[in-house]
């Protein structure tokens, strides 16, 4: 079954200081099956963001059709949880209350939403910062709760938009072990926007290239799961495809 | 040397068992110098008066009880018009903020009013409404009024756009994101546009009781004038200046403690 389904998109903006229509995205199709986990990787000003700005909903598109579940979207909306670069947690929150926002604009009464909170706080192995605030976390912490709050809403597709980029190497190479755990557990439909080629091989079934708005190729990664930084840095499959995908960036 | 460390460790424990001597400290080398000086005989009593005059004066008139009237009043108006302020200045910040359209249309009309200092209006409002509470009323709220929009235009804006689309992803319409987002987001400038707010209309306040009061601590310090009573104008100014660090350090600063400085808004 499609979860996401791009057609022909394309998106244009004029540009009053060129004077002159410039095209960020020229024509994109993509379908994503329900739980699959799709990277898109590409060089910076591939259109990378552009598009996944679009299927949230942040940014209109000037042509083609993005449809979830059969639905156009038109805007945001819960149906398409999204994990920032910058975190976006709410300051002003607590942890739990921040997990807990999805639900509570739905209008799921305290009790209930407090234990989804939890719940999904575990998962992510938060349980111990449920009452603190945002900057009292480390980074890695904070974009931990940055995923599980996405998840906790039970969107459609997770889009997640370079999120691993502002921590440490180390950091990011566990939060890149658990985030495949949590896949393996939940299943999710996920986008993952990078640029880093080990990270999007590492983590998906599927890795898609782009180039100046176009998909330029699209490669299958059957890497068995779990998956781990110290099997996988030797592993010939991994080494393999991380090459090629690379070779297809750099060329791009 | 030794000696002088046990002081400021014995000093630092009792300010921070007991905060309000570490306000009062600062204050006794000025009482001091004021004392000397007063009581040097440079300058005839009448003319310079000592700290003790002005205590005996600020019991004698607290006793008649003119004192806390004036107070009072004074206190009354700059509540009424710094509420009408607040009540009109944050809405109209968050319009400005939040709409580009707003902001062009409001930004220079608005930058306009403002260079129209609070007092320069008198004229024509004494004119229109005559010696009263509107005349005062209006001063003040024309002085909270900016620092408050402007703050709050300002807070708005800083809101990061990413917190906005978090919420919004998440489900929240866009009155959910005014409330969960942009508001608290821009708490922490909307305080700091109230305390210029407060602090400018406390002056306002007194400048326009000078001229139109019939009460307030303004009216007595210019009635004192009239009355060449020095020792009356120095206490309606240690009344200024201890009302407001009441208000500053026992109402702002814990707001600002509370909101933006726990949450990592602000560094403290």
């Amino acid at each position: 079954m499609k979860t996401l389904s791009l057609k022909n998109l394309r998106k244009t903006y004029f540009d009053p200081y060129a004077g002159s229509q410039v095209t960020a995205v020229h024509d994109v199709s993509l379908d994503v099956e329900q739980g699959e986990f799709v990277s898109v990787v590409g060089p910076s000003g591939c259109g990378k963001t552009t598009i996944l700005n679009m299927i949230a909903g942040f940014i209109p598109y000037t042509g083609g059709e993005i449809l979830i579940d059969g639905n156009l979207v038109k805007g945001p909306g819960p149906d398409r949880g999204v994990v920032f670069q910058s975190f976006a947690l709410f300051p002003w929150k607590t942890v739990l209350e921040n997990v807990g926002f999805g639900p509570k604009m739905r209008g799921v009464p305290k009790d209930e939403r407090d234990r989804t909170a939890r719940e999904y706080l575990a998962l992510a192995g938060l349980s111990h910062a449920a009452d603190r605030y945002p900057n009292e976390l480390s980074g890695g912490m904070q974009q931990r709760v940055g995923v599980v709050r996405a998840l906790a809403n039970n969107p459609a597709v997770l889009l997640m938009d370079e999120p691993f980029a502002s921590v440490d190497a180390q950091t990011r190479m566990t939060l890149q072990e658990e985030l495949t755990r949590i896949w393996q557990e939940r299943k999710p439909t996920v986008i993952f926007i990078t640029h880093d080629v080990a990270e999007a091989v590492f983590l998906a079934n599927r890795v898609v290239v782009l180039s100046k708005g176009r998909v330029l190729d699209q490669i299958k990664v059957d890497l068995p799961r779990p998956r781990v930084w110290d099997h996988l840095i030797e592993d010939e499959t991994f080494k393999r495809l991380s090459a090629q995908v690379l070779q297809m960036v750099r060329a791009a | 040397m030794n000696i002088a460390l046990k002081f400021w460790s014995g000093y630092v424990r009792a300010t921070h068992r007991w905060p309000i001597i570490a306000t009062i400290v600062p204050f006794i080398p000025v009482v001091a110098i004021w004392s000397i000086v007063a009581n040097s005989g440079m300058f005839p009593r009448a003319f310079f008066p000592a700290p003790v005059d002005v205590m005996r004066s600020f019991i004698s008139l607290t006793y008649k009880g003119i004192l806390p009237d004036y107070l009072q009043d004074s206190l009354i108006r700059l509540l009424f018009g710094a509420t009408i302020g607040v009540a009109l200045g944050i809405p109209l910040g968050i319009l400005i903020g939040s709409s580009r359209l707003a902001h062009r249309i409001c930004w220079p009309v608005l930058l306009f009013f403002q260079a129209i200092g609070d007092i320069a209006w008198l004229p024509i409002l004494l004119i229109w409404f005559g010696f009263g509470l509107t005349t005062m009323t209006f001063v003040i709220v024309y002085t909270v009024l900016f620092p408050i929009v402007l703050s709050t235009v300002l807070g708005v804006q800083s809101v990061h756009r990413d917190l906005a689309r978090a919420a919004q992803s998440l489900g929240a319409s866009p009155i959910r994101v005014l409330w969960e987002v942009t508001l608290p987001g821009a708490l922490p400038n909307i305080i700091t546009g109230l305390r210029n707010g407060l602090g400018y209309g406390w002056r306002a306040l007194i400048a326009v009781e000078i001229i139109v009061g019939t009460s307030g601590i303004g009216f007595m310090m210019f009635d004192a004038r009239r009355a060449g009573s020095t020792v009356e104008i120095l206490l309606g100014m240690i009344v200024l200046g201890t009302l407001w660090y009441i208000v500053d350090a026992w109402i702002l600063a814990p707001i600002e403690r509370a909101t933006g400085q726990r949450w990592g808004l602000v560094t403290s």
